[in-house]
């Protein structure tokens, strides 16, 4: 006589159907799509800076932008490659892609500092409060492609998962508002920009996981 | 008799096409080996559900098996998430038991942790935290008899046995 798992393993079969196995490349453009549809909306809604608009862009905004969509692609990748589960694979390219955008808020605080013990501290314009409010939610529209894709996968940390959906999207947010945040200044990027990737790491991490769950 | 990788890998490839006939050789396999995989870790009691969970999981989850790599570490992985899932339940409710017998000062609260394999991974835990498992959880003694047995504060019995779960869960997802 069959047993429990017997009965089980027969209804399973019974229930096969056909499936498409997912694949890392099609989690990639869908997640780069709302990254470029988050930078596309940021530039609708409020247009681009003006030194972009010129074609004359400024350096230090340049870099800037550039190693925050570094640091969202690298996200997305180890993101993507999550929803498929296997003992195993490590995937710490994002952590050293992290580590160097991460040089922009140390700069901006040790800037702060030494401006600071010199006797002329600088003042933190508050207007980063908007780069920090937009880039969590532009960066939402990224953060849904990928719980939607983990969602469909089997991602085996979720935790993990949870921190690196958040940095993604942080990422991308800012990355969105760096089009058209007019400042260029290493204080103003540092911390409010920079601030937008961790407080983004931290929701993550902090919702994402149930979201994900299997 | 467990298939090797490499026809696994063949079986899953086939069964993510649909062929039921290659499904059911699979699950058959991954039955056995989960079933090995889980008899170290749980109580027998606890096996069949643990495997026919995992089951249920791979047949949930098998579009995320990628057929150009080998299957046994896809179906580990979905084994461990398996395991330490039952992990934090037992966890969640060993913790409830104890805030539940603190509040009532009950101390015949069943020994839910002696029901898990641990003794390989208890050798990981600092002493202390291994004597309030060891005493509270699977001796049944409470949490003010295991504080004399002891000589360790109440407060302190409470949170070596909160790390030492913990860092048993994080060991076990560590593999």
């Amino acid at each position: 006589m069959p047993d429990a798992t017997e009965n089980l393993i027969a209804g399973l079969v019974d229930n096969l159907k056909p499936v498409v196995p997912l694949r890392k490349r099609a989690g990639m453009i869908l997640a780069v799509l709302a990254l470029t549809a988050g930078a596309l909306g940021m530039i609708g809604l409020v247009g681009m800076r003006a030194d972009l608009r010129s074609g004359q862009p400024d350096p230090m905004a340049l870099i800037a932008a550039g190693l925050f969509l570094v640091l969202a692609l690298a996200s997305f990748w180890a993101v993507v490659d999550m929803a498929r589960p296997y003992v195993g694979v490590r995937r710490e390219g994002w952590g050293w892609t992290a580590l160097m955008a991460g040089v922009l808020p140390v700069a901006a605080i040790v800037l702060l500092g030494m401006n600071w013990l010199h006797g002329q501290p600088m003042p933190l314009e508050l207007d980063g409060w908007n780069c920090l409010r937009f880039g969590l939610g532009w960066g939402l529209l990224s953060a849904a492609v990928q719980v939607w894709w983990l969602r469909r996968g089997a991602p085996s940390r979720p935790e993990r998962a949870g921190l690196l959906v958040g940095v993604g999207a942080g990422a991308a947010g800012i990355f969105a508002v760096s089009l058209y945040c007019p400042h260029s200044d290493l204080v103003h990027i540092g911390v409010w920009h920079g601030l937008t990737v961790i407080v983004a790491g931290l929701l993550g991490r902090i919702a994402v996981p149930r979201l994900i769950a299997w | 008799m467990i298939a090797d990788d490499a026809t696994l890998t063949r079986l899953a490839g086939l069964a993510q096409q649909g062929d039921k006939a290659a499904y059911a050789a699979l699950l058959g396999a991954a039955r056995h080996w989960l079933s090995r995989y889980y008899r170290r870790r749980v109580m027998p009691d606890q096996l069949d559900d643990l495997v026919q969970e995992s089951l249920l999981s791979v047949h949930r989850k098998l579009a995320s098996y990628d057929p150009s790599r080998p299957f046994a570490p896809w179906l580990a992985a979905i084994a461990r998430y398996r395991f330490v899932d039952h992990l934090r339940l037992v966890y969640r409710r060993a913790e409830d038991e104890l805030d539940n017998d603190l509040q009532a000062g009950n101390s015949d609260e069943p020994a839910i942790v002696a029901r898990i394999s641990l003794e390989r991974l208890f050798e990981a835990l600092p002493a202390a935290q291994q004597q309030a498992i060891e005493l509270v959880k699977i001796s049944g003694l409470s949490i003010s008899e295991a504080s004399a047995s002891t000589g360790q504060s109440e407060s302190l019995i409470k949170v070596n046995i909160h790390r030492g779960i913990k860092r048993l869960a994080a060991l076990v997802e560590r593999g």
